[in-house]
């Protein structure tokens, strides 16, 4: 079965790895994953800057390693992310700022990823608050 | 055939960006033509307040947003009566054209969509 | 159409569980995750309001949350763990996530 994947809120919010581990949980029991789509504060769970103490959870980098080891479709909404200051390179160079936060393998995109996805998946299942 | 999706909002209106990404959801697939509704639901019936001033807040008016759904092809739009009843908002005039449900209706018209989003 | 309802907000301190009991079709799920599992303590309010969609099959738990809150599920509570969690994402037509 197919699933599309949305995550509303940041690396730090219990949702975030609950998003992370029912994914993994979904590829080891032979579905598919669509895309996953970032929206809202879950922008900030593709944050490339976030360092975790050495004794917590990095869920940031555990989702960088999720999608890259199995090649996923990694979306992250545009807006959201311009608006709280999650940009990768070219935003960053677009708008002239500092610095760059959104690395690989990380995609800048729209709001018509997430419906899209949704429509060619099984199942949309969303991530978000507490 | 398009999966249906119905969005529930359900923030106030001055509490952040969500009611506006909420409503960003309902027009980004409104403008691929998908089967679209929006059930405002808790204090998201507090969007629907007409006369709001957020310039006080130096906010955008989202009433004016909210109007261009049905332009978007949105219009499907609903409202919970006990959130309206629980503001004291039951014989408030509202803003937008809008169905109002009780909770039998709003369990019937969850069930009936293919997708939800409740943000 | 059977929705499985997700709910990770402790419904101590937020609208989101009520909001969703009172929308709860009799084929619908509900899945406590998160701090939504403190309604599941027995001799709550929370509870109290949870009693009938356990007693009709309807209440699932996210095991790992009510593990470390060393919360007793009540024997009509289903746990679920993850690939249980995916797996029920599939026994229901959609899921509904209160985010």
């Amino acid at each position: 079965m197919k699933f599309a994947i949305a995550v509303f809120a940041p690396a730090h919010a219990p949702s975030s790895r609950r998003a992370l581990l029912f994914a993994q949980a979904a590829l080891a029991a032979g579905h598919e994953i669509v895309r996953l789509f970032f929206y809202q504060d879950g922008v900030h769970s593709a944050s490339g800057n976030i360092v975790a103490p050495q004794d917590e959870l990095d869920v940031a980098a555990q989702w960088r390693t999720f999608v890259s080891d199995n090649g996923l479709d990694a979306v992250v909404c545009i807006a959201a992310a311009l608006r709280r200051g999650v940009l990768n390179e070219e935003e960053a160079k677009r708008y002239q700022r500092d610095a760059a936060n959104l690395p690989a393998p990380w995609e800048l995109s729209g709001l018509g990823q997430l419906h899209e996805a949704a429509q060619l998946a099984d199942r949309l299942v969303s991530f978000g608050g507490q | 055939m398009a999966k249906s999706m119905l969005i529930v909002s359900r923030q106030a209106p001055w509490s952040g960006p969500g009611p506006r990404e909420a409503l960003d959801i309902a027009l980004a697939g409104g403008a691929f033509d998908l089967p679209l509704a929006m059930l405002f639901l808790d204090d998201g019936a507090l969007q629907l307040l007409p006369s709001q001033q957020p310039a006080h807040l130096q906010q955008k008016n989202l009433s004016a947003n909210l109007q261009a759904l049905p332009m978007f092809g949105v219009d499907e739009l609903f409202v919970c009566s006990t959130s309206l009843k629980e503001r004291g908002l039951e014989n408030a005039e509202l803003a937008l054209d809008v169905d109002r449900l009780d909770a039998e209706g709003i369990t019937a018209l969850i069930d009936r969509f293919d997708l939800v989003v409740t943000l | 159409m059977a929705t499985l309802h997700v709910v990770s907000h402790s419904p101590f301190s937020d609208g989101r569980l009520n909001s969703c009991l009172r929308v709860l079709g009799s084929q619908d799920g509900l899945l406590l995750c998160g701090d939504a599992v403190h309604g599941l303590q027995k001799g709550s309010a929370a509870w109290d309001k949870l009693q009938q969609a356990a007693t009709n099959g309807q209440l699932y738990a996210l095991q790992e949350d009510a593990s470390a809150r060393a919360i007793q599920l009540d024997p009509q509570v289903k746990p679920v763990d993850y690939p249980g969690f995916v797996q029920l994402s599939l026994d229901f037509d959609k899921v509904n996530t209160w985010l």
